[in-house]
């Protein structure tokens, strides 16, 4: 202490003063400030499931459990809930795999979140409600040739309780991450085959910026809309996932059919998003997330013009003739 | 020290060739030894100068290659990813720059951060200048010539950002023009000469090029060079300390000291710009795309020095539009594209002249104000910025409703009741703090500073210890000017009852008003003589002094 | 800084005019006024010299510095010659090129100013000097012969007694100050009605920007809720889309879907296309709808469409319009309602214009209203 009382009349106390307390506020808010949603990849992308892969008993057990109190047995809606029968499967995969159903809060807009179903339950729940709730074919189907989430490798992780030795439990963990190694590699070529299937960077460009950019941002960063609703960031939105809140406009979103923007063409569009989004930053490692001007402006005040001043400051700083 | 060097004989050999033909020796001496202040304050306007020459050094470099054609091209070219895509050509030589030419990519970064930190620093230049009255006589001309600088720094910044002609850029150029469209009677025809027929045209780059690289720098560059030769001539201010009047200059000679600090701080510039450059994407117009009227993107803003404009356009509300004769008249639009930026740079302009018709202070200052000693002049400037500020959020309202979720439309009311109440609020609370400052100058001034030391007297009692403040100090803290108008002084009436003809009329009944609001609040020095006051027994000498008895 | 030594006027008074006599205060500070002083026609104060040994630490500093801005400057040019033009095309490459050439100029810039600034702290001594302002009005007997010397001039050059000659070189100047006014007539057209005209005609189809697919009603019509931007067919080879730019800014079209229910009573107002009289329902196809997506404001597209509330948002100032309600503002800025496209159906089943916009679309100019 008394090495800071002896200092605290020196001409630069006050900026070091000032100094510590951004320091410390910055510090302070980083601490309190939430921690964005990070979406678990889960599950390899798939064909359209057989239907000896999926229980339909087991996907009404689920429905009547997660989805029935708020839209009904027959899926017809409520108070809470809208009528789901002319929605389309698209539409029950893109709200269940983002994790913004089931929701716990009917009124207000759901964040992206990690799934709470499995794959494998939410496959049964689509069948349940292609069977006993869609209105004959209404509404888009599951566009199972985009690709879905990244495998994951705990989807593949043995339980140790399986197993009686710890020996045969090591051979399943290898075998498993040799499993997760292949499926990743099959995952990653089609997810590639898929962004490079599009070639007409000008179709895809023009679709996106006419179509989307509005609401969710020349990069997919997102932005405001009325009501304090907003259009949310699309950087962890799989394919499959763009496609589908295309197709069923989840939300306030409209809808942008096949007809108006068909398969191919919705290819080009998404794979302009997704290769954009990986575009490194050729201007430099720091893109202030691409939030552009805004953020610009305020890096030039407080770090470009105060590293000049604090420059300015060294440079005119006292001199005292026994310094 | 003991003997001067020589100089060396090449260096005579030029200097006696430029004496022989330009007399130049007294003059070259007399400004080698310029005084300039030591405060790190004075050199603010110095980073919007450097920032200017780097702009002037980038720009050209960058003219090599820019090609300011609206000519639509499909681009083929070395960034694959846009390859098949139908741009203008203005758009495609800014990516050759970016991507084809070495060290391209970072002098067009240099020379839009050091845009962004020219105007900061002309606007920090500015308030320093405002809140310590070193606009006043004589320096009103260079006042008003910053204020052109500062506006044309402006549209110089605007034109700029537009060239490139990506999504974001060409979005400011549309809204340029709907503004221009607003104006009664004449707005279409401007709209169609300065884009040589309708939006977007085929010329409006190619004029704005021109604008940007040649007229505007042409006249930026002639009014620097007029605000620096007039600096020289009626030398910087100071503030006030031992020696400091506003007959004699106190600071550092030009040469060789404040060459050396000038010319490190050049590079010091230069140094955070290229910084930022290399590190920190910024304008990134190749992720954007290129300009389409038909697309746009949210979190839509234009550079921050724009931004003002931008918020007063949000939340102007469309209450007061009407038609004449079946005429529009966009009120809407009219306001905040043109009366509030005539308010700002207009009452900016005339601030110098009115505060000189208020107090009738016809002297020439050359000791700059402490603010606090200027308690209405440093309210009204707390309140302008207060004013700008606001407006400038408020052109970034989607961008807090998003991150703050707060509904977009109530973020609009909030500002349009801010940018009303905010200016009085910031006005009163920034002359209570001067007030307040002013009595603790008082205080100091006549009872010394607090020295945190505790002493209990014989008699128990507890004292802090008052000590004396340095020479330096006092000579500050009494510096404080009297503020007084003439217009109070001048008797409302002479002895025979004949009232002041001037005070009567309108015109004065004002400036009397304006008087006694410039000047009631104010705390008083009067009689306040250094280290006289009743605590001074609490002094150092004083306890030792007590303590003896 | 240093240049401006050169810029100022070489007929200043000089500096000594104002002779402020030596009396002035003197400038003390506390401190001694120096030892051995700074030697110059001003007093100076607080002089210090450094010591020796302090001048010495201070020159390796800055020395160091130096020497790190020298190697910061190679390294510059190394980084220029480190990628070739054909690397940086690629994004990542052009990242490390660009942090590479800015660091090391950083490097080299701010050793040069910090090396500067060590030499003129630690090397040089310190002192302040003061010098006289100068005395800035002149004297009477200045002005009054500056004054006398001016007009004395002026009455010689004939130009205050001779109005005739004055006069007529006034007036010679007066069609030459014009002239460059009148030059510019020739950077653009007249307005006329260009602003009041699209491309949209009867019988015009429309495709989706970006796509060239010519828009069916089916494509729409069965969704409850589509939308998308639409443009007009204009096919025009001379364009790489067809269409103009000025064309496409202000023909550009947002179709909307919406469910019958959603109408609100204001759409069954009349209003008058191509000379025929009909309700503003009638103008739509099977409900959807056509809205100009430029903005009344000041142009900006507006196409945040929420398909729950209706509402088309515009991005750049959040002008509100109703879509149930034939496109009235609801907040924001914006006056006047987005222009509506009356569309219908042909014979194969393509979306077309059955005329074009009811009002002039895009920002509201002073006669927009005007025929």
């Amino acid at each position: 202490m008394k090495w800071i009382t002896a200092r605290r009349r020196h001409p630069l106390a006050g900026y070091v003063v000032v100094i510590l307390a951004l320091a410390l506020f910055g510090v302070g808010y980083a601490a309190v400030a939430p921690t964005s949603d990070q979406a678990q990849a889960q599950t390899l992308a798939a064909d359209a499931p057989s239907p000896e892969d999926v229980d339909v008993a087991e996907g009404k057990t689920i429905f009547d459990q997660t989805c029935a109190s708020c839209h009904g047995l027959d899926g017809s809606g409520g108070e809470f809930g809208p009528d789901l029968r002319d929605v389309g499967p698209a539409a029950i995969d893109f709200q269940v795999s983002t994790g913004r159903m089931p929701s716990m809060n009917p009124d207000a807009q759901m964040p992206r979140k990690p799934m709470v179903m499995t794959e494998q339950e939410l496959a049964d729940l689509i069948a349940y409600y292609n069977e006993s709730i869609r209105n004959d074919g209404s509404g888009a189907d599951v566009p199972y040739d985009v690709p879905d989430i990244e495998p994951h490798p705990d989807d593949f992780a043995p339980l140790r309780s399986d197993f009686d030795s710890e020996e045969a439990y090591e051979e399943a963990v290898e075998e498993a991450e040799a499993e997760y190694q292949a499926a990743l590699e099959d995952y990653q070529a089609e997810y590639d085959a898929y962004i490079s299937g599009a070639d007409d960077t000008e179709m895809g460009m023009r679709l996106y910026l006419t179509n989307c950019a509005h609401c969710h941002g020349w990069s997919g960063g997102g932005g405001a809309l009325t009501d304090g609703r907003w259009a949310p960031e699309i950087h962890e939105s799989t394919p499959r996932e763009i496609y589908e809140a295309m197709v069923s406009g989840p939300g306030a979103m409209p809808m942008f059919s096949d007809g108006v923007i068909a398969p191919e063409e919705k290819q080009e569009l998404i794979s302009y998003v997704k290769t954009l989004q990986a575009e490194p930053d050729a201007g430099g490692i720091f893109n202030l997330q691409r939030v552009g001007q805004v953020a610009e402006g305020l890096i030039g005040w407080v770090v470009g013009l105060a590293l000049i001043v604090a420059c300015a400051i060294w440079i005119t700083a006292k001199q005292r003739a026994h310094d | 020290m003991s003997k001067t060097t020589q100089a060396p004989k090449a260096l005579r050999g030029v200097g006696n060739f430029i004496d022989d033909r330009f007399h130049a020796a007294k003059m070259g001496e007399k400004n080698l030894r310029k005084v300039f202040p030591n405060h790190w304050s004075f050199m603010l306007g110095e980073i919007a100068l450097y920032s200017f020459i780097i702009l002037l050094l980038t720009g050209v470099f960058l003219t090599l290659w820019f090609k300011p054609s609206m000519i639509e091209v499909v681009y083929d070219g070395p960034y694959e990813r846009l390859n098949g895509v139908v741009m203008s050509e203005a758009y495609a030589s800014t990516l050759h720059i970016d991507f084809a030419v070495r060290g391209g990519f970072l002098v067009r970064q240099i020379h839009h951060w050091a845009a962004l930190i020219f105007v900061a620093s002309l606007v920090v230049h500015m308030l320093r200048v405002f809140f310590t009255g070193a606009f006043r006589k004589p320096r009103e001309i260079n006042w008003l010539i910053g204020v052109a600088i500062f506006t044309l720094a402006m549209l110089e910044g605007l034109f700029g950002y537009s060239l490139p002609d990506d999504l974001p850029s060409g979005m400011g150029v549309r809204i340029l023009q709907g503004v221009m469209l607003a104006l009664p009677l004449v707005g279409t025809y401007i709209s169609m000469f300065l884009f040589g027929g309708e939006f977007p045209g085929e010329d409006i780059i190619t004029r704005l090029y021109m604008l940007h690289v040649l007229a505007i720098p042409a006249l930026l560059l002639g009014l620097i060079v007029a605000h620096f030769m007039i600096l020289w001539h009626q030398k910087h201010t100071q503030y006030p300390g031992p020696g400091k009047t506003d007959k004699t200059v106190v600071g550092t000679p030009m040469f060789p000291g404040f060459a050396v600090k000038a010319g490190g701080f050049f590079f010091f510039t230069f140094a955070v710009i290229a910084g930022l450059s290399a590190f920190v994407q910024i304008n990134p117009i190749h992720l954007f795309g290129p300009f389409t009227p038909t697309s746009i993107t949210s979190g839509l803003q234009p550079d921050w020095y724009m931004g003002f404009m931008e918020g007063s356009l949000r939340i102007f509300p469309n209450w007061f539009d009407f038609q004449i004769f079946g005429y529009a008249v966009p009120i809407g639009v009219l306001v905040p594209g043109l009366v509030i930026p005539g308010i700002v740079f207009g009452g900016l302009g005339a601030w110098p002249f009115l505060e000189q018709w208020i107090t009738g202070d016809k002297r020439a200052h050359n000791v700059a104000d402490r603010p606090r000693n200027a308690p209405v002049r440093t309210g009204v400037g707390a309140a302008g910025i207060t004013f700008y500020g606001l407006l400038w959020l408020a052109g970034s309202n989607d961008i807090l409703s998003e991150t703050f979720s707060i509904s977009l439309y109530v973020t609009t009311y909030i500002f349009r009741v801010l940018v009303i109440v905010g200016p009085f609020v910031a006005y009163f609370v920034a002359k209570r703090i001067c007030l307040g400052l002013q009595r603790r100058d008082r205080e100091s001034l006549e009872h010394g500073y607090e020295s945190g030391i505790i002493q209990q007297l014989p008699s128990g009692e507890f004292i802090e210890v008052h000590k004396r403040n340095s020479e330096e100090t006092t000579e500050v803290l009494a510096s404080k000017p009297e503020i007084t108008s003439t217009a109070l002084t001048e008797p409302a009436a002479d002895d025979k009852g004949v009232r002041n003809p001037e005070s009567r009329k309108a015109k004065g009944r004002i400036r009397r008003a304006l008087a006694e609001w410039y000047t009631k609040d104010n705390v008083s020095f009067e009689g306040v003589e250094p280290h006289t006051g009743h605590h001074l027994h609490h002094s150092e000498e004083a306890v030792k002094e007590h303590a003896s008895h | 800084m240093t240049e401006n030594n050169t810029n100022s006027s070489g007929d200043e008074t000089p500096e000594r005019v104002v002779g402020t006599p030596a009396d002035e205060k003197p400038v003390v500070t506390g401190a001694a006024v120096s030892e051995e002083g700074h030697a110059g026609p001003y007093p100076a104060s607080e002089t210090h010299f450094n010591t020796e040994e302090g001048q010495r630490r201070g020159e390796k500093v800055a020395s160091v510095w130096f020497i790190l801005a020298f190697l910061g400057g190679m390294g510059f040019l190394v980084s220029y010659f480190v990628f070739t033009p054909g690397d940086i095309a690629d994004p990542q490459l052009g990242q490390y090129s660009n942090a590479l050439l800015g660091g090391t100029l950083t490097l080299a810039l701010f050793g040069i100013g910090a090396g500067m600034t060590v030499w003129a702290r630690k090397v040089m001594p310190h002192y302040e000097v003061s010098s006289p302002y100068d005395e800035l009005p002149s004297s009477d007997k200045e002005k009054g012969s500056f004054g006398d010397f001016f007009m004395q001039g002026a009455d010689e050059s004939g130009f205050t007694k001779r109005p005739l000659m004055r006069r007529t070189l006034i007036l010679a100047m007066v069609p030459l100050g014009l002239a460059p006014i009148v030059l510019l007539r020739d950077t653009g057209p007249l307005p006329g009605d260009k602003l009041k005209q699209t491309p949209w005609e009867n019988g015009r189809r429309m495709y989706v920007e970006g796509t060239h697919r010519h828009v069916r009603a089916e494509d729409l019509e069965n969704d409850p809720y589509g939308m998308i931007s639409a443009l007009p067919a204009v096919d025009d080879d001379h364009y790489p889309h067809g269409i103009s730019l000025n064309d496409a800014a202000k023909s550009v079209i947002l179709l909307i879907k919406m469910p019958a229910e959603d109408w609100k009573s204001s759409m069954e107002e009349d209003i008058e296309v191509e000379g025929e009289v009909a309700s503003r329902l009638n103008w739509t196809h099977n409900g959807i709808i056509a809205y100009s997506k430029i903005c009344t404001h000041v142009g900006c597209p507006a196409a945040l469409y929420e398909r729950t509330t209706h509402r088309i948002l515009c991005p750049c100032h959040q002008s509100t319009f109703d879509a149930s309600d034939a496109a009235k503002v609801v907040f924001g800025p914006a006056h006047r309602p987005l222009p509506q496209l009356p569309i219908g159906v042909d014979d194969e089943g393509y979306l077309i214009a059955r005329g074009d916009f009811t009002e002039p679309p895009g920002p509201t100019f002073w006669d927009y209203a005007k025929d």
